[in-house]
């Protein structure tokens, strides 16, 4: 395999070929579904039929009685053995009517594809012989699909005990007291009936969300002496760790989680803590077998990856020079059921609220959000977490702004964009650092904006409809514990353990647990680079809790924010420890500012001809601690830690440029191009593909991928036939440029980026197409946008214009 | 996901051994597999739960494309693949090319067939209206050695119906000898690229010396009644040149006589606006191909 | 239960199967080549369960094992020869063409079929030509660059063995 060589002597920022690719391309990824113990037993989740129905009766005897069968377990089996959700670990420090819930269901289902039973089988065909075997007998109950609905007074309740189908309600504007509030609502309402033009719509978008190609899985294993270790396909191995602990009540020292090395995706999606695992880990201690499980994309598609789903009611008073004033919206969020740890449904929509005022100076702000609990399946994260209904909203709205004052939506833009970091949103989210002119500026100009709008306009004279739309987005660079703490009762902070080999060889532990974003590569960089390695020789171990350091896990943009500032503390540590013994051996007074680590040496600046090889010093200290200078022992291993004092932001802007046809609505990206702040970079290409990836999710999600339920809240969409993900067909090439600004509170100036990245996506494909269609005056404001939308769109415009 | 069991799994070398095997079963419990890309699906997911599967692959009798005097005949057994790549297709049958260049995808094309699509005779599915269109007809053989032919327009009679009887298997998919100046066309529109068809529109078209429309044939597919003929949009052709507006007032007549569904992939009056928008250009592409552009 | 004889990967395989067997658990669970790999469920889209069945791109959870008995199937481990990565694998690694990897094996085995056919393929050709396989990761940008350096590769090397 062919190596990038490498830039200036320095790791960072070069386009290196991955560590991971060798064995990825040639089968020997070990995924979870591929790891295999001896006397592995199969499990099989029996899932509920209905939306919203009473449990009467199970009756498993004729699946018990199948040759291969060794256990059925239902609700009634484990209820007195299992700790019922919610438990601390997994529950956010929000005020919110959290649902009571088992494993599998005890007394009613609450959504279709609700676990019931749990069968285990010698053999997985058999175990689904025996689902067949399983007979439920349900008392239907009314469904609750409707958000609107959901919250009236008269509405049937999802959850009995919880007396509301409100599970959480907040207005993040105006302080934290409600007089607070009122007197912040009154003065945004005087700014609005001041204003010069008022933008006020209902937006809405549909449930979509990321769906990894890898579905989930559980591997437990179970003995006596060690208890129980659980691979698992998660993001946050050591909250999975502690939850487990915790509702099976096992002793903290028997417990170990492993993430695989190889994750096919998360996204968001395998970052929460799930219900199966419960159940695979407890059948593995009941029978002392090992037992696996692996989700089938029905399932997949019927419990994980549904988020967005919130309508947005956005308005914007603005001035006719293009002064954006206040910004108020009522966000409702659609949470289905919410039984799933960590999340619950809200948080995500929670952060959407947060997220919603982007990068814009607003005066003030009134942000208020209502989630209602439904017979869906829970909202789960997906990347863009919770901000990709209020991002579209916002984006859209300011571009309907820009048409009512006759102003090129860019500039609009451009003037309301926050000139100078740090800045505080109007919902109190900090954003550090970074030029989002600088960003806006560099999007301008690779798109040509002039010389698009003449050839818009030649087109338009040959009946041809052409578009250009923007969007931009603030982006959390990694969550602070500061934001984290409250959200998810996890603390934010990055940790690394760096151990150095006699052989000058260096191996890096992690807690958190990658599906794909090229940890090992952009780790063993940053390590080469601080130390004058090369990276091969580097190796990076992630996910195992018994050989990490606790990890808030592989979320929010945090391996290039905290993950390696952490490890770039560490090894900066390290540097320090050999430098002093190196000038103690050299006999010179001197420490680390004046020693280089490079080219495998480690050469004191004032005089090159002191050096040592970085393996020779590296096997003194570890191999031969004799003669030391006073005070210091041998062995070079560090753990360090990195946490920011407020939260990091990074910056993206989108432009896009479509043709429409308007007799059937049909419409074609010609043109995606970006502008991104994403710090320092370690490895372009990883960054580039981390970009391509976030837009064209945000495409697929915009544009084909749909949750569907019916009225009787039967879910339509659990194959990828019916729930369809745009193909390489189906997308365009894109063009991602950089605008920098190295993040002055990470070690390395590095930011961590991707996570939000689909979220301004939307935004700046709908105000393409309304640009395309501005003669007919079309403002498109619900999601999916696909051709049959745009042609409905256009048939009413034109008959408004008859 | 996995198939229920299966107690016999049978690969007859012949028709005539095929035909045996599926005499041995009760009706519906033995299932013809060709290429299997529904099949396997039905079993996958368990709507479908046979006792036996009799794998067509070795029967040479169903294999390969043949020209004689201007017919065409495909036999049952022929993948989208071989179609598509097929340049010896005259224009008058291009509208199978264009079907099968865009099923699916390559690994399906390298396995589904031309025999198990008509058979299966799926709502959304491109094959069926696109024999329809074209005037085939299906060569069915019995275990008593009789054989019989099957117009179209007789052998598709609903989803996942047709003539073919319980102890019948399908020899091949034929279609006549074309008269002079034919073409014809077809294209589907679905949300994401090449996926079932929402709407498809297959257009075949005779014409004179003179460019006047004689013959017209126009089949859909993607509608809940399955595929069907579009006779008001036929007439409407007739006597045309094949313009612009000749063609637009055609999928006009179409759309607005025929049933069209509203479901997930697209409501019934979008459905209307499909047939006009992909029947347009397909129709026009018919035309083109019968002048022999 | 069924003896079937497959050569997989140049090797022959002589094994008893149930007839209901999915070829691609037939890999996976009886001959542990598990790098081909399950992304949905029985509607057979997703792509990642790709191999050559007697050189041709099919999709192997499509397939009951029996049904490839006296075939040759080759799977993403049979790639590489005398450990040497293939243009196609090579050009993945080189132009970051995969994040995860899960999906990457079923795309290797459809282009490397593909690119026999079609030497100097277009971008719009790939594309259609990818439609069979999934990503969730890269957006498709890097694999589409990858296959078509991958094709250079090869046609430059014209005469060599791959």
């Amino acid at each position: 395999m062919s190596s990038v060589e490498k830039q200036a002597g320095d790791w960072l920022g070069a386009r290196l070929t991955r560590k991971e690719d060798l064995r990825l391309v040639t089968g020997q990824g070990r995924y979870l579904a591929d790891l295999v113990l001896p006397g592995m037993l199969h499990a099989l989740f029996v899932r509920s039929e209905y939306a919203h129905a009473r449990i009467k009766s199970i009756d498993a005897s004729e699946a018990l009685a199948l040759p291969g069968v060794v256990a059925v377990y239902t609700g009634a089996d484990i209820k007195d053995s299992v700790k019922p959700m919610p438990q601390s670990v997994v529950l956010p420090n929000l005020p919110a009517r959290y649902p009571t819930f088992w494993p599998l269901a005890t007394d009613k289902v609450k959504f279709h594809g609700e676990p019931v039973a749990l069968i285990v089988a010698r053999d997985k065909y058999v175990a689904e012989d025996a689902a067949e075997l399983v007979y439920v007998d349900y008392e239907e109950l009314p469904v609750i699909l409707d958000p609107e609905r959901a919250l009236a007074a008269d509405s049937p309740l999802v959850h009995e005990e919880d007396g509301s189908n409100e599970i959480f309600a907040m207005t993040l504007t105006g302080g934290e007291t409600p007089e607070g509030q009122a007197e912040n609502a009154a003065e945004v309402e005087k700014i609005f009936q001041a204003a010069d033009v008022v933008v006020s719509e209902r937006f809405r978008v549909h449930r979509t969300g990321i769906t990894p190609m890898e579905p989930r899985g559980v591997l437990c294993d179970w003995n006596d002496a060690d208890g129980l270790t659980a691979w698992i396909t998660t993001q946050r191995p050591h909250i999975d760790r502690l939850a487990l602990i915790d509702i099976l009540d096992i002793p903290g020292e028997q417990v170990r989680v492993i993430a695989p090395r190889d994750q096919g995706g998360g996204f968001g999606v395998k970052a929460p803590f799930y219900r199966e695992n419960i159940m695979i880990a407890y059948a593995a201690r009941a029978l002392k077998r090992p037992v696996r499980w692996v989700e089938s994309r029905y399932e997949s598609l019927m419990n994980v990856g549904q988020e967005r789903d919130q309508i947005n009611d956005l308005e914007i008073a603005a001035s006719k020079d293009g002064k954006l004033l206040a910004v108020r919206n009522h966000g409702l969020a659609d949470n289905g059921v919410g039984t799933t740890g960590v999340y619950w449904g809200f948080v995500m929509p929670f952060l959407g609220a947060v997220e919603l005022p982007n990068a814009y100076t607003w005066e003030r702000g009134d942000v208020r959000l209502r989630v209602a609990t439904t017979n869906k399946a829970s909202l789960t994260p997906s990347r863009a977490f919770g901000h990709f209904p209020t991002r579209f909203a916002l984006e859209r709205a300011i571009d309907m702004v820009a048409h009512r004052i006759g102003m090129e939506p860019a500039e609009l833009r451009r003037r309301n964009l926050v000139p100078s970091l740090p800045y505080t949103s109007v919902t109190n989210e900090y954003y550090d650092s970074g030029d989002f002119l600088r960003v806006w500026d560099n999007l301008l100009e690779r798109a040509d904006l002039p010389a698009f709008r003449a050839e818009q306009a030649a087109a338009r004279k040959q009946g041809r409809h052409l578009g250009i739309g923007f969007a931009c987005g603030v982006e959390l660079s990694g969550v602070a514990s500061e934001l984290l703490v409250p959200m998810e009762n996890q603390p934010g902070y990055g940790a690394a353990t760096v151990r150095l080999d006699p052989r000058g060889k260096v191996m890096v532990f992690g807690g958190d647990a990658p599906g794909g974003q090229g940890h090992e590569t952009t780790t063993a960089q940053v390590v080469a680079s601080l130390f004058g390695i090369d990276p091969k020789d580097v190796v990076v171990t992630t996910g195992d809790t018994g050989t990490t350091p606790f990890g808030a896990g592989s979320i929010g943009a945090r391996a290039g924010s905290y993950f390696v500032s952490a490890v770039a503390n560490a090894c900066q540590e390290l540097q320090d420890k050999i430098t002093r013994i190196l000038a103690h051996d050299l006999q010179i007074e001197a420490s680390r500012q004046h020693f280089e680590f490079k080219d495998g040496e480690v050469v004191y600046l004032g005089d090159s001809s002191k050096r040592k090889t970085f393996r020779d010093i590296v096997e003194r200290i570890i191999m031969h601690p004799i003669n030391m200078p006073e005070g210091e022992v041998g062995g070079l291993e560090w753990t360090a830690f990195f946490e920011a004092a407020k939260p990091m932001i990074c910056f993206n802007a989108d432009c896009c440029i479509v043709e429409v046809d308007v007799d059937s609505g049909n419409f074609e990206i010609r043109r995606w191009v970006t502008s991104e702040d994403v710090g320092t970079l370690i490895n372009p290409n990883i960054v580039d593909g981390q970009m391509h990836g976030a837009i064209v999710q945000g495409l697929s999600n915009a544009m084909f991928e749909e949750f569907v339920y019916d009225e009787q809240g039967q879910q339509l969409s659990a194959d990828f036939e019916h729930y369809k993900l745009a193909t390489a067909a189906d997308v365009p090439d894109i063009e991602i440029t950089y605008a920098p600004t190295p993040c002055p509170h990470t070690p390395l100036g590095t930011r961590g980026i991707g996570e939000g990245r689909p979220s301004s996506v939307p935004g700046a494909l709908t105000n393409a197409v309304c640009d395309a269609l501005a003669p007919f005056g079309v403002e498109l404001t619900e999601l999916p946008l696909r051709p049959d939308r745009v042609w409905r769109a256009l048939q009413a415009a034109r008959g408004e214009r008859r | 996901m996995y198939p229920a069991r299966i107690e016999h799994y049978e690969r007859p070398q012949s028709v005539a051994e095929a035909l045996a095997a599926l005499g041995r079963f009760e009706p519906g419990d033995a299932i013809f597999l060709a290429g299997g890309m529904s099949a396997m699906q039905a079993m996958k997911s368990r709507m479908l739960q046979p006792r036996c599967v009799i794998d067509l692959q070795d029967v040479a009798e169903l294999q390969g494309v043949t020209r004689e005097h201007g017919a065409l005949r495909l036999g049952a057994m022929t993948r989208y693949a071989a179609i598509a790549a097929d340049a010896a297709i005259p224009s008058a049958y291009q509208a199978l090319r264009d079907a099968a260049a865009h099923v699916g995808d390559r690994q399906v094309r390298n396995r589904g067939t031309i025999g198990g699509s008509v058979s299966w005779n799926y709502v959304a599915s491109c094959m069926p209206a696109t024999v329809l269109g074209l005037r085939g007809a299906m060569l069915l053989a019995a275990a008593d050695g009789s054989t019989r032919r099957v117009v179209a327009d007789d052998f598709f009679l609903g989803p996942l119906e047709t003539a073919r009887r319980d102890d019948e298997i399908l020899l091949a998919v034929e279609f006549p000898a074309p008269p002079a100046h034919c073409g014809s066309a077809y294209a589907k529109w679905g949300l994401i690229k090449d996926a079932l068809p929402v709407v498809g529109i297959c257009v075949m078209v005779g014409l004179d010396d003179d460019d006047k429309c004689v013959s017209a044939r126009i089949a859909l597919s993607g509608l809940a009644d399955g595929c069907q003929r579009a006779s008001a949009g036929e007439a409407s052709l007739l006597d045309s040149e094949g313009d612009e507006q000749a063609i637009a007032v055609a999928m006009d007549a179409i759309a607005e006589s025929v049933e069209t569904q509203s479901d997930q992939s697209a409501d019934a009056d979008y459905r209307r606006q499909l047939i006009r928008s992909v029947g347009r250009e397909v129709a026009a592409r018919a035309f083109a191909r019968a002048r022999g552009q | 239960m069924k003896t079937i004889s497959v050569t997989v990967n140049g090797s022959v395989f002589e094994e008893d199967v149930p007839e209901r067997l999915l070829l691609v658990d037939f890999l996976r669970d009886r001959l542990a080549l598990t790098g081909t790999h399950v992304g949905c469920t029985h509607e057979g889209v997703c792509g990642a369960c790709t191999v050559h069945l007697d050189g041709e791109a099919v999709k192997s959870c499509m397939m009951l094992a029996v049904q490839a008995d006296g075939h040759a199937v080759t799977t993403v481990e049979g790639l590489a020869r005398d450990d040497r990565l293939s243009a196609l694998q090579e050009a993945f690694a080189r132009h970051h063409g995969l994040q995860c990897g899960y999906c990457t094996p079923g795309i290797l085995m459809n282009m490397t079929d593909f690119l026999t056919g079609n030497p100097d393929p277009s971008e719009d050709e790939i594309r259609h030509g990818l439609i069979g396989n999934l990503c969730r990761c890269t957006g498709y940008v890097h694999i589409v660059r990858a296959v078509k350096d991958a094709a250079r590769v090869l046609r430059e090397n014209t005469g060599g063995a791959r």
